[in-house]
């Protein structure tokens, strides 16, 4: 279905891969000092974006939030790349992208609900 | 570090956090290291400073490098040590403990600045998201 339903899985989409991308970085957190470990992040927007570009019609359930690891900070001594500014940097993005969704969810059923008139 | 436009303060202000907390790693490593006679290479401790530089137009900053002080070593009057000279003279570190604070202090005063910035523009954000209600 075109129309209202597709802002309401669009957004959906959106939440699962912030809740997603939260993980990762709760993951890299709980991860700062094991030896080795390289942090993991989300690829979804640019996958997203490749998407409603290509023509045709989008089916949301093809986009899968890919895990990857960027291997961009450097390395420290012990072979792990965490950053803790970095995620705290990461989070609060997170954070900022999620609250706007939730709203634009929530204006949008609020709209719905004006649609159906008065009770 | 790419910067996009409505995230770019916030990789900004990281970016500062990051470099002094480099900063704080070479401070802490010259101050560990105020008298280290023998560095390795027959020489005494050499001490190191940050050189930033800034990323682009408005990328933020990034550690350019790590440079040693190639000013003297320090000269000790010290006839017992093993490793004193014929004069009795040890050559000590040039790490300057003062100035070590001093960068210190400069160096946690800036990262509270990048902080404070961060957190005023987070709040900037959501007076935007507030609009979103």
């Amino acid at each position: 279905m075109s129309g209202p339903g597709n802002i309401v899985d669009l957004i959906e989409a959106g939440i699962k891969a912030e809740s997603l991308r939260q993980k990762a970085i709760s993951n890299n957190v709980a991860n700062l000092e094991t030896p080795g470990y390289r942090r993991v992040d989300i690829r979804f927007e640019e996958l997203l974006a490749k998407y409603l570009s290509s023509s045709g019609d989008v089916d949301l359930s093809e986009i899968e939030p890919e895990i990857y690891q960027p291997k961009q900070t450097p390395v420290k001594s012990n072979g792990n790349d965490v950053n803790f500014e970095v995620e705290v940097g990461q989070m609060i993005k997170n954070v900022i992208r999620h609250k706007a969704l939730v709203r634009l969810l929530s204006k949008k059923y609020s709209q719905m609900d004006l649609a159906m008139g008065p009770k | 570090m790419e910067v996009n436009n409505s995230f770019g303060p916030i990789d900004i202000t990281i970016s500062g956090l990051r470099a002094q907390g480099k900063q704080m790693e070479v401070i802490s490593s010259n101050v560990a290291n105020a008298r280290t006679v023998d560095a390795g290479n027959g020489e005494p401790y050499r001490r190191l400073e940050a050189v930033f530089k800034s990323d682009g137009e408005m990328g933020g900053v990034e550690l350019d490098k790590i440079v040693p002080d190639m000013s003297d070593f320090l000269e000790v009057l010290d006839p017992g040590n093993p490793l004193a000279d014929e004069r009795g003279y040890v050559a000590m570190p040039n790490v300057n403990l003062p100035l070590e604070m001093m960068n210190l202090n400069i160096a946690s005063r800036v990262y509270q600045a990048n902080a404070a910035v961060l957190k005023r523009y987070q709040q900037m954000i959501e007076t935007t998201l507030e609009l979103l209600r």
